[in-house]
């Protein structure tokens, strides 16, 4: 059995996040002598939060580490690797460690494998499962090559669960390192137009048909958008978007204001993950289904009963009125 | 704030990029470079370079055209299509004709036919509800030949082309019109123009404008089919030769198909029909390798319906159990339409002017007694590029007198034309009715086109004439309020009422018109572009009651609209020109073309797989 | 004013997303050759954002470095070639998304070094942030560090030169929000998302223009294969796709909506 590393980094408040602790469940899983390497500010906190594993807990910290940063990142990872000498690095997927991971392998002379959305031991040697094609096709890979750098999607595996306590003091790894960037801050959306959530149960998708012509001949983009507003704030979903919807949006046709390119679901956009998803107004053609992929239970509304999503891509079609059922749910929400 | 207007010299400019533009670029390329890469033939435009030959194809990509190509391939050389090097082609081994017998009791049969119909079953000649002819005339034989797929010998030949550095081919580049200049005794083409972007639907400047580039050249080869919209604007301004005309269409819709894993059909199969879903309407099934097929109907403009339609045919037809015994359990491919122009040599156009020259199926090549266009395309395209080589190696201009010296003697002494006068016509007995034209065309063909059976195309009925007996007028008039009010065509409620069965749609093979659309074509179309389908004047449409176009729109992109006028989504439409041929509404000025406005748009078709 | 700079794009063919895909033994897709192949959109968006760069720092250059097969490459290039102005630097190899980005990654790094009149201080190397075909999101950060480049970016929907030649990135992170960093100069590596530029429109004189180099430089194209070493796939499936859709018709809205209501709020 290989030793492990698991990588993590703490968020603002210095803690682990569920991305983490899923990773490290994952990591566990594999069997084989496992260390922990911690990046932050300050990483007690998230130190005990993971004592129960019984790790032994590496770190680097400092100021210049509290941000997400390439260099700096990189430089931490590497040196945790290096301290580690694990033959297999596991970490979640999360934007901060893709963006460092993969020139990590490289300069550890190892590989990378990312959005891997299962890694395990199968017969005595870890595989990784991962999606490729936009998510049209699944493929279980292994490697020969150490070490070997896996990136675990959100969502994949149980979080670990282990109880908390008092760590001792991480052993502390130096990562020095120039760097010619310097991190402003973070931009919001507008505050109230917030209408993408990872976390949320419910993936709501809107199609173009929102802002085509109704039965009674005229377009309604102004109740469209107060109906896919008014469903957001009350059930707290998440908003996704079809390519042309979004594209809409961005040639500055006065339809859904609040759409952009980041809630598109499918072709150049996201495959997120929820447990329901809702498409309303959406043919469900195949470019944007596969955006579907990990979405389990899925319902649509559309008027055409022979739509994609009828044809074995939703569990359920309403044929009806989006406007009219969409009020409706909002009314039965207290929209 | 006016863009200017971006402009462009070449040597030769190539509209569209099928059959016929391929055989000219073919037969071109190899002699404008020497073995050591200097130029055979110098460019007069860009000296010491050799000559600067560009085409311009509409379609997002080169290889996204459709056919359903069965050909005796004489024309075409080995090389460019050799069934072992292009995938989905193979030599024909097998070749069949049936005749269909109705199985569901709602096909229109001439009296005739029923006769036939019972003579056939009494005497327990059919099988699966079909009889097989014993014999297939010479003229419809294809032994020695291929069955192809047109998608991939366009995308080898074009990848050929342009590997040879000698071409270049721009796909999704429509070209808008011909740039013609009014001179005092003859008009000359100077180029062409290509279609504007960043327009919007009615074609005015929007974000992003750019006015299309005009591309100058000596010679203008227009090879952009027989709805492509250059050729058409040549007709229309220059005219056709006294007593020609392109009025006899068909509008050939197919689908490729992944055949059962347990299918017994051996690749090469060739097998066409007759009979079914309609007396008018013939089919074809086409084994290629690989466990595909072909499967696909023709709907020819003497099918006098007002509402008559492709997609619902071509279902009703692969369920035909002489079919569905094989195509059961099968799954859909690709799926396309296209146009055929079937007026074969009373078609032909001007074939050559000042500085233009006509090839392929605008052109007329097309023979609509043996069924074959690729071949013919090819060849007149090949003929075209031998007659340019002997000009620019002679020095001598792209006139008219010249080009008809060189390319249309070329032609008129080919085996293209001698054939072509056979089939001349082959098919106008179709216009008093199946038997009738089916004598005529076995006339043509066994007299080589001495004798056949006259006839002239006649009016198209009402809805109510042709509904007449089976629903009456009032419901008749009720379904099409009830289909125009729902903003859909009507071919569907009209044929259940006629005893046509629902499609058990399978998610498979048998789907929505939409997914056929979807899974099948990929239809796409780029934004920025114009509508390229309009309706000239609302009210002919206002007062039209048929609204054939509707019906006949291979991908519902033409849909009843507010006040009688039809809508047009660019983003479905294949291009396949149907409602151009399909308007019933006469013009003052122009008898015989309709009230749609047909021109080169972008996008439509995006599979190679046809 | 900054200095010009000089932006190599590293991207590749994907195949067209209309297209149903199925894998083979090897693995490789089926029929790979015959499917139509578009540039993989998100380097299409790097690549616009490179033109887009140039046209506002004076004197810049783009180079767009693309690994594929030499014919399916010039295909793709009579449609890319009329969006930006740029000078391919062809590799003619596999564009499989089974390939190993490690390996890639030195192709592409290789082809870079050997641009004529290459100045890293004036280097920004873009690309997607991930392909449409292996979606693995790791081939840039391997190229950055092969050039010795530590200043990078991903998921990058705009970039803003300043004066002085610094500039501003914005990179996506969770949750619909975007990472603002400020970097004092080049070389900087940045994989973008989709940014905010539309698409160009085709531009056929411009399209002329490039392709008096692009065809030139596809004849030239060096071979490239990808040794396959230690990675090793046990299978590639379709996910088994069909539902049992339950269509429901002739429901009134607010029955829908109920049935809706429930569902949703079910664990």
């Amino acid at each position: 059995m290989e030793p492990i590393l698991l990588l993590a980094h703490t968020e603002e408040d210095g803690r682990l996040a569920k991305p983490a602790l899923e990773a490290l469940g994952a990591a566990i899983g594999l069997g084989g002598e496992l260390t922990v390497g911690l990046v932050g500010r300050d990483v007690q906190c998230g130190a005990n939060q993971i004592a129960g594993s019984g790790a032994r807990i590496l770190a680097v910290t400092g100021a210049e580490f509290a941000e997400p940063r390439y260099a700096t990142d990189a430089a931490a990872a590497e040196a945790l690797c290096r301290a580690a000498g694990a033959a297999i690095v596991v970490a979640p997927a999360t934007s901060r460690w893709a963006r460092v991971l993969p020139g990590v392998a490289h300069r550890l002379g190892g590989r990378v494998d990312t959005h891997a959305t299962r890694l395990a031991m199968e017969n005595s040697v870890p595989t990784v499962t991962r999606w490729f094609y936009r998510q049209r096709m699944e493929a279980v890979l292994t490697r020969s090559q150490r070490p070997w750098i896996v990136l675990l999607e959100g969502g994949c595996a149980p979080a670990w669960d282990g109880s908390a306590g008092e760590s001792a003091c991480p052993t502390l790894v130096e990562a020095k390192v120039d760097t010619r960037t310097t991190i402003q801050g973070v931009h919001s959306p507008q505050a109230g137009q917030e209408t993408i959530r990872p976390d949320a149960k419910l993936l709501f998708v809107a199609g173009a048909g929102w802002t085509k012509k109704q039965s009674d001949g005229g377009v309604h983009a102004a109740d469209a958008e107060q109906l896919i507003l008014g469903f957001l704030n009350a059930s707290k979903a998440s908003l996704g978007g079809s390519k042309s919807l979004v594209d809409l949006s961005g040639e500055g046709q006065a339809v859904l204001g609040f759409m952009t390119h980041l809630n598109q679901v499918g072709q150049t956009g996201s495959t997120p993950r929820h447990p329901k998803g809702l498409s309303t107004c959406c043919h469900g053609e195949e470019p944007h289904a596969v955006g579907w992929r990990f979405i389990t239970e899925r319902r649509a509304i559309n008027l055409d009963a022979n739509c994609g999503w009828a044809r074995g891509k939703a569990d359920v079609v309403y044929v009806a009125d989006a406007f009219a059922v969409m009020r409706k749910v909002n009314e039965l929400l207290g929209a | 704030m006016t863009e200017e207007r971006q402009f462009l010299d070449v040597d030769i400019v190539c509209v569209g990029f099928g059959p016929a533009t391929a055989g000219f670029l073919a037969t071109l390329a190899p002699q404008l470079l020497n073995a050591d890469g200097t130029p055979a033939i110098e460019s007069p435009t860009v000296p010491g370079m050799p000559l600067q030959v560009v085409c311009y194809e509409r379609a997002d990509d080169i290889g996204f055209g459709v056919s359903g190509v069965v050909t005796r391939a004489r024309g075409i050389p080995l090389q460019w299509i050799d069934p072992a090097k292009i995938p989905m082609s193979t030599s024909v081994r097998h070749e069949r004709v049936a005749y269909l017998l109705d199985p569901v009791g709602a096909s229109r049969r001439t009296p005739a036919m029923k006769m036939a119909d019972h003579l056939v079953r009494g005497l327990r000649l059919a099988k699966d509800d079909a009889f097989e002819l014993p014999y297939l005339p010479p003229f419809l034989r294809k032994d020695g030949g291929a069955i192809l797929s047109l998608g991939q010998f366009l995308q080898n030949a074009g990848s050929e082309l342009m590997a040879t550095g000698a071409v270049q081919i721009w796909p999704g580049t429509p070209v808008a019109q011909a740039l013609v200049e009014e001179t005092l005794d003859t008009p000359a083409v100077r180029g062409i123009r290509l279609a504007d972007q960043g327009v919007d639907r009615e074609g005015h400047p929007d974000a992003g404008f750019m006015p299309g580039m005009d591309v100058r050249a000596a010679l203008t080869v227009v090879g952009d089919g027989p709805v492509g919209a250059v050729g058409r604007q040549l007709d229309r301004e220059l005219g056709l030769p006294k007593g020609h005309h392109a009025r006899e269409w068909a509008l050939g819709m197919k689908m490729v198909v992944e055949l059962p894993p347990d299918s017994v059909l051996e690749a090469g199969t060739v097998i066409h029909t007759f009979g079914y879903p309609e007396p008018e309407i013939f089919g074809f099934l086409y084994v290629l390798p690989d466990n595909l097929a072909t499967v696909g109907i023709f709907v020819p403009s003497w099918f006098r319906s007002p509402m008559r339609t492709a997609y619902r045919y071509l279902q009703h037809y692969m369920l035909h159990p002489y079919l569905w015994r094989y195509l059961q359990g099968g799954k859909l491919r690709s799926w396309g339409a296209k146009s055929l122009q079937e007026s074969g040599k009373r078609g032909e156009p001007i074939l050559a002017g000042n500085g233009f020259a006509r090839i392929g199926e605008g052109s007329g090549s097309t023979n609509v007694l043996t069924g074959s266009g690729v071949d013919e395309a090819w060849t007149t395209g090949s003929l075209l590029a031998e007659a340019v080589v002997e000009l620019a190696r002679a020095g001598q201009p792209f006139t008219k007198e010249n080009l008809e010296r060189t390319y249309v003697a070329r032609r008129r002494r080919a085996w293209i034309e001698e054939e072509g006068r056979v089939a001349e016509k082959a098919r106008d007995g179709f216009h008093h009715g199946l038997v009738p034209g089916l004598i005529g065309m076995a006339l043509a063909g066994f007299t080589k086109g001495r004798l056949g059976v006259g006839g002239e195309p006649r009016l198209m009925p009402s809805l109510e004439e042709y509904y007449a007996g089976r629903i009456s007028e009032a419901e008749v008039s009720r379904i099409v309020a009830d289909c125009r009010a729902r903003g859909v065509s009507c071919h569907d409620a009209l044929m259940d009422r006629c005893g046509w069965p629902e499609i058990p749609m399978d998610g498979q093979l048998l789907v929505s018109h939409q997914d056929a659309l979807l899974m099948g074509g990929k239809v796409q179309a780029p934004a920025g572009f114009a509508d390229h389908v309009r309706f000239v004047f609302p009210d002919f449409c206002e007062r039209c009651a048929a609204k054939t176009c509707i019906e006949m729109c291979s991908g519902q992109a033409i849909a009843p609209g507010d006040g009688g006028v039809p809508v047009f989504d660019r983003e479905k439409c294949v291009h396949c020109g149907a409602c151009l041929w399909n308007c019933t509404a006469p013009l003052e000025d122009d008898p015989t073309g309709g009230n749609i406005a047909f021109t080169a748009g972008s996008g439509g078709l995006h599979s190679t797989e046809n | 004013m900054p200095q010009p700079l000089q932006i190599v794009v590293c991207g590749s063919i994907v195949p067209d997303p209309l297209q149903t895909l199925e894998p083979v033994a090897g693995p490789a897709l089926k029929n790979e050759s015959m499917l139509p192949a578009v540039l993989d959109p998100w380097a299409g968006h790097a690549l616009y954002e490179a033109a887009n760069l140039a046209r506002t720092v004076v004197g810049s250059k783009v180079w767009l470095v693309s690994l594929g097969p030499k014919a399916k490459l010039q295909q793709v290039m009579m449609t890319v070639a009329q969006k930006a102005a740029f000078e391919l630097v062809a590799l003619d190899g596999p564009a499989s998304g089974f390939t190993d980005a490690f390996e890639t990654a030195a192709a592409l790094a290789g082809a870079i070094e050997g641009i004529a009149g290459l100045d890293k201080s004036r280097l920004l190397v873009f690309g997607g942030w991930e392909s449409a075909s292996r979606g693995a999101g790791a081939t840039l950060q391997m190229v950055g560090e092969r050039l010795g480049i530590m200043e990078q970016f991903q998921g990058v929907d705009r970039i803003t030169v300043r004066d002085d030649g610094s500039f501003e990135v914005l990179e996506r992170i969770e949750g619909g929000k975007h990472l603002v960093s400020i970097c004092a100069a080049p070389p900087a590596v940045l994989g973008w998302a989709t940014g905010y530029l539309g698409e160009p429109r085709n531009n056929p004189q411009l399209g002329m223009a490039n392709m008096r180099a692009i065809l030139p430089a596809l004849q030239k194209a060096k071979p490239a294969a990808l040794p396959s070493t230690g990675l090793c796939f046990g299978s590639v499936s379709l996910p088994k796709q069909q539902r049992e859709t339950r269509i429901v018709k002739d429901m009134p809205a607010e029955e829908v909506a109920r049935e809706i209501v429930a569902w949703i709020g079910e664990e």
